[in-house]
């Protein structure tokens, strides 16, 4: 019994013993100082455990430029644990070394000390009043948040420079978003959007100091604009829809006129005087007339150049004018023509009058034609002259020398050849004869000398100055549709023959050695033009209308 | 030939035309010179100041991360400034006076340029560490930059004192108690080293932040304005 008694009694005064413990103090811990202004400072400790025994702490610390040791001036302003120095007892730009010492009756324990320049421990209160105003210019809201400076920071003086910075947030999302103000104690947000809540928050730092907390959170609401402006955006987008659609309908409808308005047909090329509808069904007479309507014009141009053939009567036949023969000889280019022409020449002036000569046909005419020929042709040689055919006379005996009177520049000079007399037609085409070609040269053309008359009405044309070796025989003329037009008529017997740019089947151009047998003959009653039968050769169909030498 | 001559005559003149980063301070007032006036003067010192302050601090920062990871770093050393009387707070920098306090500040810089320089020589030399290395140009900024501060604010006092603002005998007082190379003397005899730089780095940003907020209480107390 005794000795469970003696257990319980240790086991009371051991519980009695503990809970009486009297220890030493722990250490405490200073926690940091802080300096709102840059005039005053706090410093806060956390006491260890106290031992079992009242302890108290106290605060000392040294200073820089300041002998002693000191303690803290003020424990109460700033809270519990917590040490005060005022503006007296702060000094900025210099260390002060803080200790706090725990107190308790067995012991004391002192911190760890801490140093700290008033420099380095800046940090200022949040700004005050934070308000939001909603400010609408020119229906577009922004946010405009103003605030004040902590009160016991002085900037008036220039001692400390503040600088804010706000965080805006939307009701919906958790993300913040920052913005500098520098050391405006205003701000205006621009992005806002209306019907949206938004939360702003405000802070500051005083120079390079730390950022204070953020301010109180303030709330505000955009209202919401754009229920006024709905319906007018409404109305007016419908109107535009319906006048879209309205002119598409219109453009739908009236593309075909829209198409002749903007796109007009291309008008097609034209001739004046010349219905292409018509020549569709192949070229008429009308259309080759129009096209020939080019030869008066080679007709007025060739007037200038008047042959006249002389046309003499003949009965003795043909002969060389020694001079012209003379001279054809020494020509170089020198056509001659011998034709005989037929009575029947016509002019158009006197028409009448040969007309009943024909009729009549004895009359023996001499006519003069003075062969004029702008001289082209080159080296044309009138061999021929020599030799001249005989005219013979035919139905009326009628001989007509023609007397080629070729001209130079400024020459004339009279060739009388003896031609044969010529049927009634009138040729100025002229065959080429190879016997007369002797000294013709080559590149004489187109030229046939009436050789001599048939009864028939038909030419027979010798072709002169035809150099071209391989001439053909004298051919029968039967008939021509060559013409040539009188000009004039002088005196008794003189005619002045007009060349003429004879249809087509007149003129050719003698190229080869083809010989053809040319029928020439004489329409009769034949009012208005002398025709005189030619015969060409033909060529390749090649009417050359050259004004070199032409006969007529 | 003539042509290039012509385009490098014309290219050395827009360079020189251009070459000031500031308009210099016309000597008399001349026609068409711009001359600031005081408040642009004082804007330019301050932002001067607050920048070499920016700088000195971060480059003390980085010296401790990297050699001095405790922060409890006690060392009772005093600041070659030590000397120079600056006022501690408030009302004492108010109570000083314009005069006084361009005075000081004027001594404060003109104290602080031969050791950031001696600095910055000393920095270079040490090739053991990479961090030297990378803080001496930053200490051959300020060097560069507290010169120009000093002058900036000379040619302040000058414009103060033509004004009248300021008495005539602002800044002639020459700081005897600061041999040349007292810097590195009052530290340590002998070898310079990096503890040497810890401390000055320390100093320098202290006495940078007494310049920036001595200017300020200046420029407010001489022109109150929007921003004071």
């Amino acid at each position: 019994m005794r000795r469970d008694l003696r257990l319980v009694l240790l086991l009371l005064l051991s519980a009695a013993l503990e809970s009486h413990s009297m220890s030493p103090p722990g250490k405490p811990v200073l926690l940091g100082c802080r300096s709102p202004e840059k005039e005053t400072f706090t410093c806060w400790w956390e006491p260890g455990p106290d031992g079992g025994l009242p302890t108290t702490h106290r605060l000392y610390y040294e200073r820089e430029r300041l002998e002693g040791i000191h303690e803290c001036p003020d424990y109460q302003s700033a809270g519990k644990n917590s040490c005060f120095f005022d503006k007296n007892h702060t000094s900025i730009w210099v260390d002060y070394f803080l200790t706090v010492v725990a107190f308790n009756d067995l012991a004391n324990a002192t911190s760890d000390p801490l140093k700290i320049d008033v420099m380095e421990i800046v940090k200022p209160d949040p700004p005050e009043n934070v308000t939001l105003l909603v400010k609408d210019m020119e229906d577009s809201p922004h946010l405009h948040v103003g605030w004040q400076r902590p009160q016991n920071t002085d900037t008036e003086s220039g001692w400390v420079t503040i600088k804010y910075k706000l965080r805006v947030k939307q009701e919906n999302n958790k993300k913040w978003k920052e913005y500098m103000s520098g050391t405006q104690t205003h701000f205006s947000l621009y992005s806002v959007s209306p019907g949206v809540e938004y939360t702003v928050q405000v802070r500051c730092r005083l120079d390079h100091g730390f950022w204070s907390e953020w301010s109180n959170t303030s709330y505000v609401k955009i209202p919401d604009y754009l229920q006024d402006q709905r319906p007018f955006g409404i109305l007016v987008s419908t109107l535009c829809v319906i006048t879209f659609i309205a002119t598409m309908c219109i453009l739908v409808m009236k593309r075909k006129y829209l198409k002749k308005c903007f796109l007009p047909p291309v008008p097609g090329p034209k001739i004046t005087g010349v219905d292409f509808t018509l020549l569709k069904s192949g070229p008429t007479e009308d259309v080759i007339n129009a096209l020939n309507q080019n030869f008066p014009l080679m007709v007025a141009w060739k007037d200038q150049m008047e042959d006249y053939l002389i046309v003499t009567e003949n009965d003795i036949g043909l002969e060389p004018h020694p001079f012209i023969s003379q001279k054809r000889k020494n020509s170089s280019t020198f056509s001659s023509f011998g034709f005989c022409f037929h009575p029947e020449i016509q002019s158009q002036d006197s028409r009448p009058s040969l007309n009943e000569q024909e009729e009549a046909g004895k009359r023996k005419h001499e006519i003069q034609h003075f062969v004029k020929s702008n001289k082209s042709l080159s080296g044309t040689s009138l061999s021929n002259v020599e030799k001249t055919q005989q005219c013979s006379h035919k139905q009326q005996g009628t001989i007509i020398n023609f007397g080629i009177t070729e001209a130079t520049q400024q020459s004339r000079s009279h060739h009388d050849n003896t031609v044969e007399p010529l049927t009634d037609s009138g040729y100025v085409d002229i065959q080429r004869h190879e016997e007369n070609t002797e000294e013709v040269d080559v590149k004489t053309l187109q030229y046939s000398r009436v050789k001599e008359m048939n009864s028939d009405n038909t030419l027979i044309l010798e072709k002169e100055n035809v150099s071209r070796p391989g001439y053909t025989d004298v051919q029968r003329q039967e008939n021509t549709e060559g013409y040539s037009r009188v000009k004039e008529v002088e005196g008794d017997s003189m005619i002045i023959v007009q060349k003429q740019i004879l249809s087509s089947d007149t003129y050719y151009k003698e190229n080869g050695n083809n010989s053809t047998d040319c029928d020439l003959q004489m329409p009769r009653g034949l009012t208005g033009f002398s025709k005189v039968g030619v015969c060409a050769e033909l060529d390749s169909g090649y009417v050359d209308t050259t004004p070199v030498t032409h006969l007529m | 030939m003539k042509k290039d001559l012509f385009a490098v005559l014309i290219l050395v003149y827009l360079e020189l035309s251009m070459r000031a980063g500031t308009s210099p301070v016309c000597p008399s007032g001349q026609a068409g010179c711009h001359v600031p006036s005081l408040a642009d003067l004082f804007n330019r010192v301050i932002q001067q100041s607050s920048r070499v302050h920016g700088i000195s601090s971060d480059l003390h920062s980085e010296f401790e991360q990297y050699f001095f990871p405790s922060k409890n770093f006690l060392g009772k050393r005093k600041c070659h400034t030590y000397g120079i009387m600056t006022p501690a707070d408030k009302e004492n920098a108010q109570r000083l006076g314009r005069d006084q306090l361009t005075e000081v500040i004027l001594r404060l810089l003109g104290a602080w340029e031969d050791p950031l320089s001696q600095l910055y020589r000393s920095m270079s030399q040490d090739q053991n560490q990479d961090f030297n290395h990378y803080s001496s140009n930053k200490a051959l900024e300020i060097s560069d930059m507290v010169h120009e501060l000093r002058d900036g604010v000379a040619k302040m006092a000058e414009k103060m004192k033509l004004l009248g603002v300021l008495g005539n005998y602002v800044g002639y007082t020459i700081p005897e108690t600061l041999p040349p190379s007292s810097a590195f003397y009052f530290y340590e005899k002998g070898e310079v080293t990096s503890m040497d730089h810890h401390v000055l780095l320390y100093c320098f940003r202290r006495d940078s932040n007494k310049v920036k907020n001595y200017l300020r209480i200046l420029k407010c107390t001489t022109l109150p304005a929007l921003d004071c």
